[in-house]
């Protein structure tokens, strides 16, 4: 033991900067790691319970003027396990000034459906009847209409004087229309008002309501069923009426799905920068256990000689990095258990939930062991060197280097030594080789994200609209001058492109969906397969696992009591309403439906995207029988606030990283280089140009680096953004700015690696080269 | 010699590492056609003197002067230039740089170097190698050459600039005894082509080859030998420096 106590000291005195390090970035990752594992696990779990505690069937079908025996025709099925209804009134609302573009759904509180509310300081507490005049609503609304409590939301119950206005009593948690990504909002109000207001919605007769009373079939599949969720409801609507009254359904999964798409991004971005900081942290360890056995090598050799074994050595090198990698793991694993729920919080007006965190024991086991036996494997691989050493090879040694010929001229004379330099040094800057190559590609990826989000969003505009588009302008008769609002639209920004779009109601199979028919299907963002013509649609990759089809399936389609046949020509991408719709070409939907009516939507691209809004405001304020609306949506801006946030945080982790990487290894390569500036400087180099000639080295192979790093992004950055954005039912991927995508992270890194190189040799300058020549003796 | 001879002096030169004074109060002329050896017992300051002379390490007081300009006061770049320029350096060890070859060596001085162009610093080279007699290694890398060759190439290395004067600190300490002989021999052979020299050294076979020995003990001059220049051996020559060292009790 005492062996192993005088040998740690001074190993320690000499590596703790490294181990140190070491020590920090494996916290970083397993901190960030079983963070996201926990976030990713914890939501699911969340929205899964309460779900099932607000009594979420397998189905939830929105419905509106039903009949009363309606929910128990739908019991009766010998599948239908059990069928919960929660009543609801559709109202359109103004909050904070702001019309919504979606109507709200209005519920009142009662014990069946137990919401809980968020207290003020962002706790859970049990929620309780509201009192008359007050109204709970969700989170996401703070950051889409700045709601706070005390604030005002009145609901459009009837042309005829009926509105009927609520002050913000607070927030409760909404599993199902809480998220920042669903556009329809619920409310909760007293029991008392609630009847008020169907008596107004009734009172005001069809022609007059402008609200609607419906309710939520919360719709389980019976245990024994042996039922596919597709088959059942299949089965519901053959042999039910439910379809009739239904404005839309909804599966458990799509649900869970949208409540968590936010929190699953953020979480799967944690993920994956821990991997690549998992890859950093390997060839740091790798390059500071190499650089540390050559440079004392002959302190090694002569504990060998002295009758040490080099096991005796190994061990005490793997005890220090094998040791720093896994207290760095601990201690990442420890504080785990307290972001997430920070996450959790900050993320509640996204989420419109609180997560409860859990951690998982099993997923949490599973890293840990791999991270430590990954370390360990590493460390004992790297320290085996040790055990190679030859005590008198290396006493009475010389190191041969081959001859590397490349150009020496006055002309550039320090980035040519610069480059001899790196060439015969290879091995010692391969670290910094591949951590370069680490970051511009995911920076790379980071920026592909950025710049297909967009400063405004428009990525994701596209992904959630049918085609790409500006303005959309839907005159409700005839008489809507639509000449003249092209003309205004034009005043704004020249129109490079226009399409008409109508979006019916359509039973797909007998499941409720919206067709998008487009004059103009070269339009739609096909991911897989064909445009569509005549008999064929495209289905998304949500109708597509809702009712089990594929390309070349065949499929009902009925509207307006017509029924007819039509072939999937292909996968297309639209996030529309959770993904739950169709694309049909003109004559396909004109064989079911009335296409003559006012029911097609001109949509317009804007040369200038940035004068929509200018545009919008006045069409919105001078005509009054139109609809008119951009691509954006309420939550929209918080999303981009997200992700412009988390490049951000990658930049600056980035950076935080190429510090770490130059610190640990510019003080192995200086110290191994000193001999050779020491002879430079006797030559008649100044101290400036030696720290030049380092930094420069440094640059030169973090450009390399970096330039790598961009090429396979570029390569396969799409490829793999492509593959996971569909995950979350975006297909397309498109970016227009490669050069800005690929050239930042070539030109930033190697930057910020000159810089803190030159920052870090600046030592050279002082350093006398009587104490560097004597290094050298 | 008059004044006028005179290319680099120390006055009352003091050279002090943190209370352990190695320079005490010395002075010192090189002179204009000189091949000054420095001797002295181990610890007697003779390499920090070189050091000091050289502009490699700064005094703690007193002065050095470079043709009457005090060096102590110059910036950085105007020492590196020197250096450069001026002063040529051979070591106890050749300290080439490991990563170019011993040609790259030699020509990457001469590019330094302000009066040479780079064609003419590639033919400067190219010359002192045949000079040098390793012009059949002159491709090889450090590792791979011998100490002897190794050690001329940084003769070669500190000459190809034409500096005023080379200072040599124990060139042959790390030799053995013929590649010592053959090193010294070039010395000599640059000498008498006008190269100024300063050597210092323990070694008598190689204070022989000076034409002025000067003797420091304690950080200060003791004495100083004058000699003929070296025609080759001659015993005669071999009793004046026993003598002299003898005296000095060496």
């Amino acid at each position: 033991m005492g062996k192993y106590k005088i040998l740690l000291k001074p190993a320690w005195r000499k590596q703790r900067f490294s181990v140190l390090s070491i020590f920090f970035m494996m916290f970083v990752l397993s901190l960030f790691l079983f963070s996201s594992v926990t976030l990713l696990k914890s939501g699911k779990i969340s929205v899964e319970k309460e779900m099932e505690r607000l009594g979420f069937g397998d189905f939830t079908a929105w419905v509106v003027n039903y009949p009363e025996e309606l929910p128990g025709t739908v019991a009766r099925i010998p599948d239908t396990g059990e069928v919960l209804v929660q009543d609801i009134i559709f109202a359109g609302y103004e909050a904070n000034g702001k019309y919504s573009d979606n109507e709200g759904q209005l519920m009142f509180y009662n014990n069946q459906f137990p919401y809980n509310f968020i207290s003020e300081d962002g706790k859970r507490i049990k929620g309780s009847m509201p009192e008359p005049g007050t109204i709970y609503v969700s989170p996401a609304m703070q950051q889409i209409y700045g709601i706070k409590a005390g604030s005002s939301i009145t609901f459009e119950l009837s042309r005829t004087n009926g509105k009927k206005t609520f002050i913000v009593a607070g927030f409760f948690e909404d599993a199902f229309m809480g998220s920042s990504m669903i556009d329809m909002k619920s409310f909760i109000v007293n029991n008392k008002d609630y009847k008020e207001m169907c008596s107004q919605i009734r009172e005001a007769g069809e022609n007059n309501a402008l609200a609607g009373i419906g309710a939520m079939f919360h719709i389980s599949k019976a245990q024994e069923s042996r039922l596919a969720d597709t088959e059942f409801y299949q089965k519901l609507i053959g042999q039910t009426e439910l379809s009739r009254y239904t404005e839309f359904t909804y599966r458990k999964d799509s649900i869970m799905d949208y409540m968590l798409l936010l929190q699953n991004i953020l979480a799967g971005f944690l993920a994956a920068f821990s991997v690549m900081l998992f890859l950093v942290c390997t060839v740091i360890t790798g390059h500071s256990l190499e650089s540390v056995i050559a440079q004392e090598k002959n302190d090694m050799a002569a504990l060998k000689i002295a009758g040490l074994p080099g096991r005796v050595i190994q061990r005490v090198y793997i005890f220090l990095y094998g040791g720093s990698g896994i207290s760095g793991v601990a201690a990442g694993l420890y504080i785990s258990r307290f972001v997430p729920g920070k996450i959790a919080k900050a993320m509640v007006s996204s989420t419109g939930m609180l997560i409860d965190i859990k951690v998982p024991v099993k997923e949490n086991i599973l890293i840990l062991t791999v991270l430590i036996l990954f370390n360990i494997l590493v460390v004992r691989t790297k320290t085996y060197r040790i055990m190679a050493i030859r005590p008198i090879q290396v006493l009475c040694g010389t190191e041969f280097k081959k001859h590397t010929r490349t150009h020496i001229g006055r002309k550039y004379l320090i980035l040519d030594i610069a480059v001899r330099e790196v060439i015969a040094n290879q091995r010692k800057y391969i670290a910094l080789f591949l951590v370069s190559v680490l970051l511009a590609f995911f920076i790379g990826i980071v920026n592909n994200i950025n710049a297909w989000t967009g400063r405004n969003g428009e990525g994701l505009m596209d992904a959630f609209s049918v085609a790409a588009h500006d303005l959309g302008v839907q005159p409700f008769n005839s008489s809507v001058p639509m000449d003249e609002i092209e003309r205004v639209i034009n005043w704004y920004s020249p129109v490079t492109d226009k399409y008409e779009l109508a979006m019916e109601n359509v039973a797909v199979n007998g499941h409720e969906y919206t067709a998008n028919i487009l004059n103009r299907t070269e339009l739609f963002h096909i991911i897989k397969g064909e445009e569509p013509e005549g008999n064929e649609i495209l289905i998304t990759d949500t109708v597509a696992s809702g009712l089990d089809i594929n390309i070349g399936s065949t499929v009902k389609v009925s509207a307006q009591g017509r029924t007819e046949e039509y072939r999937v020509s292909g996968i297309y991408q639209c996030a529309n309403g959770m993904g739950a719709n169709i694309g049909m070409t003109v004559p396909g939907y004109s064989q079911i439906g009335d296409i003559t009516g006012f029911i097609w939507c001109s949509h317009y691209i804007l040369k200038d995207g940035n004068m929509r809004d200018y545009a919008y405001k006045y069409l919105e304020e001078n005509y009054k029988e139109i609809d008119v609306h951009t691509n954006s949506w309420q939550g929209l801006g918080g999303i981009v606030e997200v992700v412009h946030a988390v490049v951000l945080a990658v930049y600056i982790i980035a950076f935080c990283i190429i510090l770490l990487v130059t610190a640990l290894t510019a003080s192995k390569i200086l110290l191994s280089e000193m001999p050779d500036l020491a002879i430079y400087r006797s030559l008649g180099f100044t101290g400036k140009q030696l720290v030049m000639l380092f930094a420069l080295g440094f640059w030169i192979v973090a450009a390399a680096g970096a330039g790598m790093g961009s090429i396979l992004q570029a390569v396969y950055g799409r490829k793999i953004l492509i593959n996971i954005f569909r995950l979350f039912g975006i297909g397309e991927f498109k970016t227009e700015q490669i050069l800005a995508v690929n050239l930042i992270p070539f030109i930033i890194i190697p930057l910020t690696f000159l810089l803190f190189a030159l920052i870090y040799s600046g030592k050279i300058k002082s350093a006398s080269i009587i104490s560097l020549i004597e290094q050298n003796e | 010699m008059g004044n006028k001879d005179i290319i680099l002096s120390g006055k009352n030169i003091v050279k002090d590492y943190g209370g352990n004074v190695v320079l005490n109060g010395l002075d010192i002329e090189i002179y204009k056609g000189s091949f000054t050896v420095v001797m002295g017992p181990s610890g007697s300051g003779k390499s920090t003197l070189l050091h000091v002379l050289s502009g490699m390490d700064s005094i703690t007081s007193g002065e050095v002067a470079y043709k009457g300009r005090n060096i102590q006061g110059l910036k950085e770049k105007e020492l590196a230039q020197l250096r450069g320029n001026s002063f040529g350096f051979v070591f106890q060890k050749p300290h080439l740089v490991s990563s170019l070859s011993l040609y790259e060596n030699i020509f990457l001085a001469g590019l330094v170097n302000n009066s040479l162009t780079e064609e003419e610093a590639r033919a400067e080279t190219e010359r002192l190698l045949r000079k040098m007699g390793i012009s059949d290694v002159k491709g090889h890398m450090p590792s791979g050459v011998s100490g002897g060759e190794a050690q001329r190439a940084a003769v070669a290395r500190a000459v190809i600039g034409k500096p005023e004067i080379l200072f040599a600190d124990e060139p042959t300490g790390a030799l053995n005894k013929s590649n010592t002989r053959e090193v010294l021999d070039l010395l000599v052979g640059l000498y008498k082509e006008g190269q100024d020299i300063m050597l210092v050294t323990h070694d008598k076979e190689a204070a022989l080859r000076g034409n002025r020995v000067i003797y420091i003990e304690d950080g200060a001059v003791i004495s100083e030998l004058k000699l003929h220049n070296y025609q080759g051996e001659d015993k005669e020559r071999e009793k004046m420096l026993s003598g002299f060292l003898s005296r000095l009790n060496w």
